[in-house]
């Protein structure tokens, strides 16, 4: 089966390993990616800005695109792009003026209401394919693998295009199971990592950081599956700072949850990339007996 | 002239920038002023019927140096257009006005430091991700490209795409006068190209080989020759040169390999 | 109403063009191609060219070439006065200092400018309409260079040069070519200039009138762009490359030892002229082709006035070859809109025919181009020429068996630029042929130097299309591309080489120049012409009639 997916500037730059096991996995699963074409990066960061249009422009663009395609759903692998996307789409179901103003604005594209859903990857595992055909699908099971969720803020804030309940997700939970690993639970799961104040105020957010690498070592953890490149910058960025400041600290790898969905399926790890992680993520692959 | 057919005495019949007296006349404004010429010129032949000179606006005349770019606006249309004042006709009521020059920003570089790598166009240009992608760019050029797209694609990491799609940018600077980003797509664009061209399309081996053999003096001795041949032997040898054929492939081989 | 985005008019000629397609591509399949012509053939042709029109051209009085028989339009520029008084100018107020002054902002100007920095020398680039606004962006077919061993060599390449000048080329200039153009390729996809290559990195390549290999390379239909907006990005990129814009030079300036030392330059927006001194200067004004000569339409820029060569023969420096001028075969008749404008030879080497009035063949479409040009003119005597709404005549050139010979697309793909234009105006250059007819293209000959570009006034140096003795009588397409990478780098090298070297201080002095009046005055012609042109004036009569100021007031006329 065919699916519109939209990858976002980062997954064809820095965050290749989070792209490529996702596309080699549905592949698997019998689901293809179909890149939409003509897409445009959409603009980083939803704008809050009640005013400012101009930046929904690309986002809904890249609707467009979908729409154009003759396609009624759109799906993305970062968190990030899924938040943007899913937002500004939600301001064209429900925003009159402003739908209005923006396809008047595009006037050399076609019309757009909000016809077209968006989704995330975890939600297309879900409910279309469901976490026990998934499990049935798993060749390699990351048995003994302990991993603690970490959602991070865009694919629950705001509630309104949350992709499960924002007190208390189990999505993440629920995939990992599939897989045959064992999920972690611990506080910082949905607290934000600090988003973009990375740029103006670095000490902030190793703290931020430790908080949330901190908790999850303390909970038992071994390592952290991340749904958004940001997340993965700002969490792995710091850690070697934090082995000096916290001597219990011996770093923490963070997965993609495509590079776990693709070894658990028995893929070839070269998908997965892992030379782009942060710290090194094969020793404890291969202490586990998940990596020759 | 193109060609007046017998004319006897060519100079004179020639026509040089040929104007048909018979055509109707139509009105235009050129900034802003009215001034009525024959339908069927280009805007830059309209403007010098009017009477202007150019010293700027004008340069190749042929659609390639992007030294006349020019918007306008028809009659009861709030719509900006844009094109080329040498290659658009034309039309009935247009208000036209020329850019001849924008103030661009160009990054400055040693080109022998730059990778492939994506960020070395990020860190040149980080005004790239100002990029709304509102389109506005697409829309001025006259060329036809898609540069939204092509920012896009240098946004992407994507610079062979870029390159390809910019590749029949003529640097009119339209794009850039439009831009809600404030970006120089063109310069971009041209970073992209030469960073394609050098970097990432593979390397013509045969061309690095041939300059090889030149070094070593391998024909050497047979230009010296040839230089001091006799025009009538020229004309001989020149006669006896066994022509590769139209049809050929990349494989073809000449009989004679005497001078190869 | 229209055929195939003609007039109606148009439509029973183009459909003899299609009735005879089929088989003609068939011939084409097959290899089976019109014959070429003899050596005597071509002679024969050639009386009917433009250049051997007695009518045409007239003796130059003065100067160093006195005597010679060239066109009307040079002869009136060479026998015209200064723009400016000498004595007015005030040699002691330096306005620009630099060590090379490059006169000219096209190909060859910037690519010496790079290898003159690259000596170590301070460079002043002076350019007369925008910085790359050139008849080097315009080129559109390719750069020809003996790059594949395996059946091409130098001597290959020699050949066909001398063959295509008529022998007359000087054989120092083109064997220093030939040898040097490979080199000089490699230096361009050093800098990043995009060649259309196979997926292994060979560089495409094909046939060009008068090749006897497939040598010409090309940047898709925009060779001459692409490399003209790299090298001078390039240049942009050197802190030692300065540019003056819409600052033409309008005479050189020479040193009490004789040496070229500068040149007075005009700054078209403020009227002022200015003087800037060099240690060594390169001239690099490129060709002609907006002096209509003949009355023939252009394919050349706006600023293609022989500027360079006014300059250079008041200095001294003698003319080579200026006695033929280059007509492509293809220039465009219709539409009106792009009349002149060139069709190129490109469409001719993958294989498109040139059909008569009868959609018949006549003449093999890789000919040289004076040949070709010559029987055009003569098809269209006999009467064999497509008519068209006005008075002209026209010669079909077949551009939709691209699409039939190499696939459906072809045309769009490799022809882009074309495609678009005719596009615009309503023609699928796809499915309805090109008419065509000869446009003044290329400035054969010029100002006389060796192949180490130097020239009788030590310290000048000059390179591309300004230069006469490579081309010979004629100049193969391809070949000129090259020209400007080979001998733009030579000047440049030489130049800088002259400023350590042999450069002298000393006064400047626009001696020459009151010499040059003199002259004048004594071979009795009395004259209000001045030269250089710097630019064409395509103001109507009926404007001029009334532009009745008497005098100029600062610049408001
Ligand atoms: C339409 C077209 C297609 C062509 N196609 C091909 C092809 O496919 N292959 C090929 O090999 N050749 C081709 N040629 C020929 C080739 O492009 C030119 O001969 C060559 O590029 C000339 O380069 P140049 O640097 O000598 O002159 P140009 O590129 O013309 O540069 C001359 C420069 O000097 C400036 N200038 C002029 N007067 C003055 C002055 N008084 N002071 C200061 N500056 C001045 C001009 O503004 C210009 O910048 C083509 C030419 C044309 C017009
Ligand atoms: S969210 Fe980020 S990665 Fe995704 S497209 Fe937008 S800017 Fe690019
Ligand atoms: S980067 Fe931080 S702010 Fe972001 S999604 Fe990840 S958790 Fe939220
Ligand atoms: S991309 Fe910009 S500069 Fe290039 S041709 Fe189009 S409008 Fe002009
Ligand atoms: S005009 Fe500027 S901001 Fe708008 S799409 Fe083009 S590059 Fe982006
Ligand atoms: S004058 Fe060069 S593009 Fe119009």
């Amino acid at each position: 089966m065919g699916l519109a997916y939209y990858p976002g500037c980062t997954l064809k730059t820095k965050a290749r390993n989070l792209e490529e096991p996702g596309i080699a996995s549905m592949e698997v699963l019998e689901f293809k990616l179909e890149e939409i074409p003509r897409w445009n990066c959409c603009g980083a960061v939803y704008s809050l800005a009640e005013d400012d249009l101009i930046h929904q422009v690309a986002p809904i663009r890249n609707l467009i695109r979908a729409k154009e395609q003759g396609k009624n759903k759109l799906a993305t692998l970062c968190a990030f792009c899924f938040n943007t996307l899913k937002r500004a789409n939600l301001l064209m179901r429900e925003n009159a003026e402003k739908r209005n103003t923006l396809n008047s604005f595009m006037d050399e594209e076609i019309d757009y209401g909000g016809e077209v859903e968006v989704v995330h990857l975890l939600e297309v595992l879900r409910d279309e394919i469901g976490w026990e055909a998934l499990a049935q699908k798993v060749k390699l099971p990351l048995r003994e693998l302990k991993i603690a969720s970490y959602y991070g803020c865009t694919l629950l804030r705001p509630r309104e295009i949350a992709i499960d309940s924002v007190e208390n997700p189990t999505i993440l939970r629920k995939f990992l199971k599939a897989l045959g690993a064992s999920p972690v639970d611990f506080p910082y799961a949905t607290t934000c990592c600090g988003s973009y104040q990375i740029i103006s105020n670095p000490g902030d957010i190793s703290e931020y950081a430790w908080d949330i690498l901190g908790s999850a070592l303390r909970h038992g953890a071994e390592a952290l599956v991340l749904t958004c490149p940001l997340c993965d910058y700002n969490l792995g960025r710091g850690q070697k700072e934090l082995m000096k400041k916290h001597s219990e600290f011996k770093g923490m790898p963070l997965f993609y949850f495509t590079q776990l969905l693709a070894l658990a399926l028995g893929l070839d790890s070269q998908v997965c990339h892992f030379e782009l992680n942060y710290g090194s993520p094969e020793s404890l692959l291969r202490e586990k007996n998940l990596l020759s | 002239m193109s060609a007046k057919k017998e004319s006897k005495n060519p100079a004179k019949t020639a026509v040089k920038e040929k104007r048909q007296v018979a055509a109707k006349l139509i009105p235009i404004y050129i900034m802003g002023k009215r001034y009525e010429v024959p339908e069927g010129l280009t805007i830059m032949k309209a403007i010098e019927y009017a009477g202007y000179r150019f010293i700027r606006g004008c340069g190749c005349r042929g659609g390639t140096c992007g030294a006349c770019g020019t918007v306008y606006r028809k009659p009861g249309d709030y719509k900006l257009q844009v094109a080329l004042a040498c290659q658009k006709t034309v039309e009935p009521g247009m208000y036209i006005a020329q850019i001849p020059f924008f103030p661009a920003n160009r990054a400055q570089y040693e080109f022998a430091d730059l990778t492939a790598a994506p960020e070395e166009v990020f860190k040149l240009y980080p005004e790239l991700f100002r990029c709304v992608a509102c389109n506005a760019c697409t829309k001025a050029c006259p060329q036809g490209i898609e540069v939204m797209d092509a920012i896009s694609a240098l946004k992407q990491g994507n610079i062979a795409e870029a390159a390809r799609l910019s590749f029949d940018c003529i640097q009119c600077g339209l794009c850039t006068s439009r831009c809600f980003g404030e970006l120089a797509q063109y310069h971009m664009f041209q970073l992209a190209r030469r960073i394609y061209g050098a970097r990432i399309l593979p390397r013509a081996e045969h061309l690095a080989e041939m300059v090889k053999t030149i070094n070593e003096g391998r024909y050497d001795q047979i230009l010296d020759e040839l230089k001091h041949v006799k025009e009538d032997e020229l004309k001989k040898l020149y006669q006896e040169r066994e022509a590769e054929p139209m049809a050929a492939g990349e494989d073809w081989k000449p009989k004679d390999t005497r001078y190869l | 109403m229209s055929y195939l985005g003609y007039p109606d008019f148009f439509e029973p000629y183009i459909k003899k063009v299609e009735q005879t397609r089929p088989a003609r591509v068939e011939k084409r399949k097959k290899g089976d191609e019109f014959p070429f012509m003899s050596l005597e053939e071509r002679q024969e042709i050639l009386k009917h060219h433009p250049d051997y029109k007695g009518e045409g051209r007239r003796e130059i009085k003065v100067g160093p070439n006195k005597g010679y028989r060239i066109a009307h339009e040079f002869v009136d520029l060479l026998e015209a006065r200064s723009r400016v008084d000498p004595d007015k100018v005030d040699l002691s107020r330096i306005d620009y200092e630099t060590d090379v002054l490059i006169i000219g902002g096209g190909g060859a100007a910037t690519i010496a400018a790079l290898i003159a920095e690259e000596n170590g020398a301070q460079v002043l680039t002076a350019t007369k309409l925008r910085y790359g606004d050139a008849n080097t962006m315009m080129a559109e077919g390719g750069i020809q260079a003996a790059t594949k061993g395996g059946k091409d060599s130098l001597y290959y390449h020699y050949l066909d040069v001398m063959g295509g000048g008529h022998f007359k080329n000087d054989p120092d200039i083109v064997a220093t070519f030939v040898k040097q153009a490979p080199d000089a390729l490699q230096w361009l996809e050093n800098l990043g200039v995009m060649f259309s290559k196979f997926p292994d990195g060979r560089l495409e390549a094909m046939h060009g009138g008068g090749t006897c290999r497939k040598r010409m390379h090309y940047c898709a239909d925009l060779s001459g762009l692409e490399i003209m907006r790299t090298v001078r990005d390039e240049a942009r990129n050197r802190a030692n490359i300065k540019v003056l814009e819409f600052s033409p030079a309008v005479e050189l300036i020479l040193n009490e030892h004789g040496q070229c030392a500068g040149a007075l330059l005009y700054n078209m927006e403020t009227e002022e002229y200015l003087v800037a001194r060099a240690k060594a200067v390169i001239l690099a004004t490129g060709g002609a082709g907006r002096l209509h000569v003949q009355g023939f339409m252009t394919t050349n820029h706006y600023g293609a006035t022989a500027d360079g060569i006014v300059l250079g023969y008041r200095a001294g420096v003698p003319l080579a070859f200026m006695h033929t001028v280059q007509y492509h075969p293809t220039g465009v008749v219709f539409p009106e809109q792009i009349e002149g404008w060139l069709i190129t030879e490109r469409f001719r080497s993958e294989g498109s025919d040139i059909l008569n009035v009868h959609g018949e063949k006549f003449v093999n479409e890789r000919e040289p181009r004076d040949v070709e040009s010559a029987r055009f003119i003569k098809e269209c005597l006999d009467g064999k020429g497509v008519p068209t709404l006005t008075e002209k005549v026209g010669i079909w050139l077949d551009s939709p068996m691209l699409d039939i010979l190499h696939g459906e697309g072809r045309v769009r793909t490799a022809f882009v630029g074309k495609w678009k234009v005719y596009d615009r105006l309503g023609i699928d250059i796809s499915k309805a042929p090109m008419l065509v007819y000869p446009t003044l293209h290329y400035q054969n000959g010029g100002l006389k130097d060796n192949a180490e570009c130097e020239t009788a006034v030590p310290g000048l140096y000059v390179a591309g299309e300004i230069t006469g003795g490579l081309h010979g009588e004629n100049r193969l397409m391809g070949n000129s591309l090259m020209d400007i990478v080979v001998f733009g780098r030579i000047a440049g090298r030489n130049a800088a080489i002259f400023v350590r070297e042999k450069a002298k201080e000393g006064k400047l002095t626009l001696e020459h120049v009151e010499r040059y009046r003199k002259e004048l005055e004594e071979a009795g012609i009395i004259t209000d012409r001045v030269a250089p042109m710097l630019l064409p004036d395509y103001t109507r009569p009926e404007v001029k009639e009334k532009q009745l100021t008497v005098s100029y007031l600062g610049t408001l006329r």
